[in-house]
């Protein structure tokens, strides 16, 4: 019964505010195109909790922020996107 | 990459749904969107259908030209298509609003260009209700 | 098309005429309940907006979205749900609204959504 939710949009749009007070402790957060910004925003990602927060590894190589994310982040590749998609019973995605 | 033998593996190979909202030349859900597929195939899972939307039913335009240091993902996406067979479906509503029409809905409508890719299809919002209910996950690139 | 019906989710999340967001998400729900899918039609955030009364399109040259939302019922989508929080953040109440929808809060959107088979999200 849990939900991978995917972030594609820069914090300025407000998707995880959005979205937070509905994401249990059993989801998972995947944070791919503009939506890698929120790795610089420790402040926005550390009340999430325990969740794993995942950030597309091809984006935030794109942007230059490969090396800036914090211990919270996992870095995936495409690889691993299209895995946990199998791996929670569904996909919700924010754009 | 080598394709996993899934006789062997643990998981098994899944039926992916994939819908695109965006347009190549408006955003990058796109082309994250033919990555995500790409992906999906090269990783031994089933692709039940790709179903274009809104302006993402300019992902199937055949008329598109891209600078050549660009990638023309139109013309990506239709090598994808051909290659694994896989149904594509675009819009009926949201593809003839934008000029994205088969031969036949060119001649219906007395219009001299058809801009639609052949390896895509024009139905109706049912064949996105159908994808739900059939592909083991839906993911939505918007 | 299967046999059985499925629970579609569909969340609403944006204003009504800016964008075609809200038409698409709307398009797509009768069109799951035209193949009779359990459908559960929940309005948050700036979609809460599509539900004001008095909605006149006619002003800008487009079709009354408003309008064809309080014939939903009609397409046998009687499960419209609304965000309380959403409404209040806005300084709406559901006073203001054109349709009887059910006032919900994050936990039961979020039971909602773990209960349903698919999640549309506009």
């Amino acid at each position: 019964m849990s939900i991978l939710f995917t972030i594609s949009k820069p914090p300025a749009l407000g998707l995880l505010e959005s979205c937070q007070s509905i994401i249990e402790g059993s989801d998972a957060l995947l944070l791919l195109e503009d939506g890698v910004y929120y790795s610089l925003r420790e402040d926005l990602i550390r009340p999430l909790g325990r969740i794993p927060i995942y950030c597309l590894e091809e984006d935030l190589l794109a942007r230059g922020l490969a090396e800036k994310t914090f211990e919270l982040i996992q870095q995936v590749n495409y690889e691993r996107f299209v895995k946990l998609c199998t791996e929670y019973s569904k996909v919700v995605s924010w754009f | 990459m080598p394709r996993p033998d899934r006789g062997f593996c643990l998981s098994p190979a899944v039926k992916f749904a994939v819908v695109v909202y965006s347009s190549p030349a408006s955003s990058q859900a796109a082309a994250s969107a033919y990555q995500f597929v790409r992906t999906l195939l090269n990783e031994g899972h089933e692709l039940y259908r790709l179903f274009f939307i809104a302006d993402g039913v300019e992902n199937a335009n055949r008329l598109t030209v891209t600078p050549q240091d660009e990638t023309n993902l139109p013309q990506q996406w239709h090598g994808l298509i051909t290659k694994y067979k896989l149904d594509s479906v675009a819009c009926v509503s949201s593809a003839i609003r934008r000029g994205i029409l088969t031969p036949e809905e060119a001649d219906r409508h007395n219009l001299d260009a058809h801009t639609l890719l052949d390896s895509t299809e024009i139905a109706g919002l049912g064949q996105l209700i159908d994808a739900a209910v059939n592909a083991d996950r839906l993911v939505h690139f918007g | 098309m299967a046999t059985k019906a499925q629970t579609f989710i569909f969340l609403s999340r944006s204003a009504p005429y800016g964008s075609h967001r809200s038409q698409l998400c709307l398009d797509a729900v009768l069109a799951a309940a035209v193949f009779e899918q359990t459908v559960h039609y929940i309005f948050l955030d700036d979609g809460v907006y599509q539900l004001l009364k008095e909605q006149d399109a006619s002003a800008i040259n487009r079709k009354t979205l408003g309008k064809t939302l309080q014939s939903l019922e009609l397409y046998g989508v009687n499960q419209v749900y609304v965000d309380g929080e959403s409404l209040n953040y806005r300084g709406l109440g559901t006073q203001d609204l054109l349709l009887p929808a059910t006032e919900i809060n994050a936990p039961g959107i979020r039971l909602l959504l773990r209960n349903a088979d698919h999640v549309f999200n506009l």
